[in-house]
């Protein structure tokens, strides 16, 4: 493809986005038969639909590599495809070793298509082709048969068995003569393997059943059996997927009992989940999109206080009639930005499988036993939230793998049990995700990050460590327990970049952990970026805006309630005190007068923390726009939107706000928030 | 065990099938006047059968019960939302369903 032409070039883009698209689809699939093939290793009978699926992910990957002329990925995935072949046609058996050489082709696979995608130089795969090239040799001479010969060099490999669609009429005349559908199915089961197996009502009500069956043998055998009402037709494989889905999905909720189900094998289920009527949507048409639910939202506030001035000078009649619209169409509105927000979310299950990988990677590295337990897997999230956490949370695994959890020996001299527990648990609040990375390890060494920290003299001798402050200190940029950042967790990012990640797309990060018992990172975000809902209040004749889903409460305050203590001000707050800060006092923007005041209660427990305002303006959908200006970029205002007037309002990071207010008791503090706003 | 315990019924041919698709089979050859279904089949889940059946017009009215090993309410929820005519949990009297059998058959005989 030549670049030289615009269109071309263009349309060699856009190719190359749905290239890496498919390519993850793929490899996110390998990656689970993988792990499932792991477990069969050494064993005599491999699942065959197992090593199907794993077969047309790598010839698919070989093919489409081939089209955007990667080279390197097309050859390992022609490797790998040729191992499954001698595999598949039982030429080879597979041991520890073959799945190993797999594994590692899988991650150089990942590794060159992650370097084209970011426009670097290819890493070497001459290695992991060797390996491959010696697992087919190996695997082929211990089954005493040559390698298929001419197969590795030809680009498109003859595939012997195909898959066919069978249809099957009963009728009492059969049936007398012993055919029927349980014979039938006999019948197929041993040309091959029945994929699925479906009754549907045919054109004349009669009932049909429907077999797909891949199988090698020759089409002549099935052309006798046409006479018992058992026709075939071939199934092209662009439909394979199609035809894999288990009948009727999701149309029976109770399928626990269903262990027994002869034609589909437990393992091979995963696959069948392969989506048929899905469409594939690239993220930044959604992006505008949502750009365009959010001028809406805009005009429409316009609109609104257009129809609040006019209700002086229209008579009520026609003035109600035009508000009963507004508000339908204020309605209409927020089904359409949550509809286009669903349509953004994917399943947290996505980057889950992910981890199953990475996890499993690490235990063999690192010698210890982990047993890895996933929760909330169809807990939906943002795509944009998924592409953005996917490092810091395999930031996360690698920490909880590598510091907290201990080795069998260690975890047996504590008294624990040998196996380590890791729990990635994701979950809906509100309007709100959570997700969770939780260990049973050893737990944060609280001691060995203050002694480091006082070297480097982050905090003062006599200070006491809880939880945020240790959270803190561990997201400093640049700080680390360990001297030499071993392989697993010094991959590029630190935990300072994991903090600065969730700060950025507006979430929080919450760290809990107990000497010997665990530790728990808790990683909070909101649902989406783009329209929030937010209460309006006013601040020294500014106003400014505050993310809903942050504020656990609005509370009155009369001046007189406030105490001060030790240079803080609070006042008592559901049985214990709440700190308050002046929103006035810390923009800058004069003081509060001496008259009752409005607090926003943000936070919980022991954390809470009360923003004081003067007013309370009311409830307004705002379409957040972030402050990309590294001159305006303020550490407290998360963004501006335009109520609709024309005129800007901040909208408050209210956890950045939190932070700054309890850096003012410790002494990492975040001087940035003190910046007078009114300089914007 | 269960074609024994309802010998009883007056003028009754019992049949059986061993899957899921057996029994459809059997639905779609010959008239059936009731239907007793074991949740748990090889190849089909049981209440894959039942709503198969549902969803066609010859078979929607067939009586059908449901036999299960489990008493758990969301199976009989899920049995009785995909059309079951009766939930029995094993073990069961021989009489209930006997008794049960002709009830839902007499009806459907009248009914028809």
């Amino acid at each position: 493809v030549s670049d030289s032409n615009p269109d071309g070039g263009e349309f060699f883009a856009q190719f190359l986005d749905d290239y890496f698209a498919e390519c993850d689809e793929h490899l996110t699939l390998v990656r689970r038969h993988l792990l499932a093939l792991e477990e069969q290793a050494g064993r005599s009978g491999v699942d065959q639909p197992l090593l199907d699926e794993l077969f047309r992910s790598f010839h698919t990957l070989k093919g489409i590599s081939g089209m955007v002329g990667l080279t390197g990925a097309e050859q390992l995935a022609h490797h790998m495809e040729s191992y499954l072949r001698a595999l598949r046609q039982g030429e080879a058996r597979l041991g520890g070793e073959g799945v190993e050489a797999l594994m590692t082709g899988v991650l150089t696979l990942e590794q060159v298509i992650a370097a084209r995608r970011k426009e670097e130089a290819a890493p070497a795969i001459d290695a992991t082709v060797a390996r491959l090239e010696a697992a087919i040799s190996e695997s082929a001479s211990e089954s005493a048969r040559p390698a298929p010969a001419g197969a590795a060099d030809s680009g498109v490999p003859p595939e012997k068995a195909r898959t066919w669609r069978f249809e099957f009429v009963p009728t009492p005349a059969l049936s007398e003569r012993g055919v029927n559908v349980n014979s039938v199915r006999t019948r197929l089961q041993e040309v091959g393997e029945i994929l699925q197996a479906t009754p549907h009502v045919g054109g004349t009500g009669g009932i049909v059943f429907e077999f797909v069956v891949t199988s090698d043998a020759d089409e002549s055998v099935f052309e006798e059996w046409r006479e018992d009402n058992l026709t075939y037709a071939p199934v092209e494989e662009s439909t394979q997927d199609e035809t894999r889905r288990p009948p009727q999905p999701d149309s029976i909720p109770d399928r626990e009992e269903v262990g027994a189900r002869a034609p589909f094998s437990a393992s091979s289920a995963g696959a069948m989940l392969a989506p048929s009527n899905v469409v594939r949507v690239d993220l930044a048409r959604l992006d505008d999109l949502m750009r365009l639910v959010g001028e809406l939202v805009t005009s429409r506030a316009r609109m609104e206080d257009g129809l609040r001035q006019l209700r002086q000078t229209v008579p009520p009649a026609e003035w109600r009639a035009l508000q009963e619209t507004n508000m339908a169409m204020a309605r209409q509105l927020r089904d359409l930005r949550e509809g286009v927000m669903r349509v953004r979310m994917v399943q947290v299950g996505e980057i889950f499988e992910r981890m199953k990988f990475v996890v499993r990677d690490l235990t063999r590295e690192s010698g210890k036993e982990i047993k890895l337990e996933l929760q909330g897997q169809e807990t939906e999230i943002d795509k944009f939230l998924v592409e953005r956490m996917m490092d810091p949370l395999l930031h996360l695994v690698r920490n909880a793998v590598s510091h907290g959890l201990e080795t069998v020996a260690e975890r047996v001299a504590a008294g624990k049990s040998p196996e380590g527990r890791l729990t990635l648990r994701a979950a809906t609040a509100g309007d709100n995700v959570l997700i969770e990375i939780a260990d049973d390890g050893r737990g944060v060494d609280a001691e060995r990050v203050l002694a480091r920290a006082r070297s480097r003299g982050l905090v003062a001798g006599d200070v006491r460590l809880d939880d945020e402050l240790l959270l803190q200190l561990i997201c400093t940029p640049g700080f680390s327990t360990r001297d030499e950042a071993d392989r697993a967790s010094g991959r590029g990012v630190g935990m300072d970049v994991v903090g600065g990640a969730v700060a950025e797309l507006g979430g929080t990060l919450t760290l809990s952990t107990e000497k010997g018992r665990g530790t728990r990172f808790t990683v909070e975000l909101p649902l989406t970026l783009a329209v929030a809902d937010a209460l309006i209040a006013s601040v020294g004749g500014q106003r400014f805006a505050f993310p809903q889903s942050a504020v656990r409460e609005i509370i009155e305050v009369d001046p007189s309630a406030v105490r001060v203590l030790e240079n803080n001000e609070i006042v008592s707050y559901r049985g214990g005190v709440l700190p308050l800060v002046r929103l006035a006092r810390l923009f800058d923007l004069g003081e509060q007068p001496e008259k009752p005041f409005h607090v926003f209660v943000i936070g919980s427990g022991a954390h809470a923390l009360g923003l004081a305002v003067e007013r309370v303006i009311g409830q307004r959908e705002i379409v957040v726009r972030g402050l990309n200006d590294p001159l305006v970029k303020v550490a407290g205002v998360a963004g501006a939107t335009d109520l609709g007037d024309g005129r800007v309002v901040l909208i408050l990071d209210v956890a950045a706000l939190k932070h700054s207010a309890s850096g003012g008791r410790q002494p990492a503090r975040n001087v940035r928030a003190r910046t007078p706003v009114e300089q914007l | 065990m269960v074609t024994a315990s309802l010998r009883g019924l007056p003028d009754a041919s019992f049949g059986e099938a061993g899957s899921g698709l057996e029994a459809i089979e059997r639905v779609a050859l010959a008239p059936v006047d009731l239907i007793i279904l074991d949740l748990n089949m090889p190849d089909m889940h049981g209440l894959e059968v039942l709503d198969f059946l549902r969803r066609h017009q010859a078979y929607r009215e067939i009586p059908v019960i449901v036999l299960t090993t489990r008493g758990d309410d969301a199976s009989r929820t899920d049995a009785l939302a995909a059309g079951a005519s009766l939930y029995l949990t094993k073990p069961f009297a021989p009489q209930t369903l006997a008794a049960q059998a002709r009830a839902l058959l007499h009806s459907h005989r009248e009914g028809s």
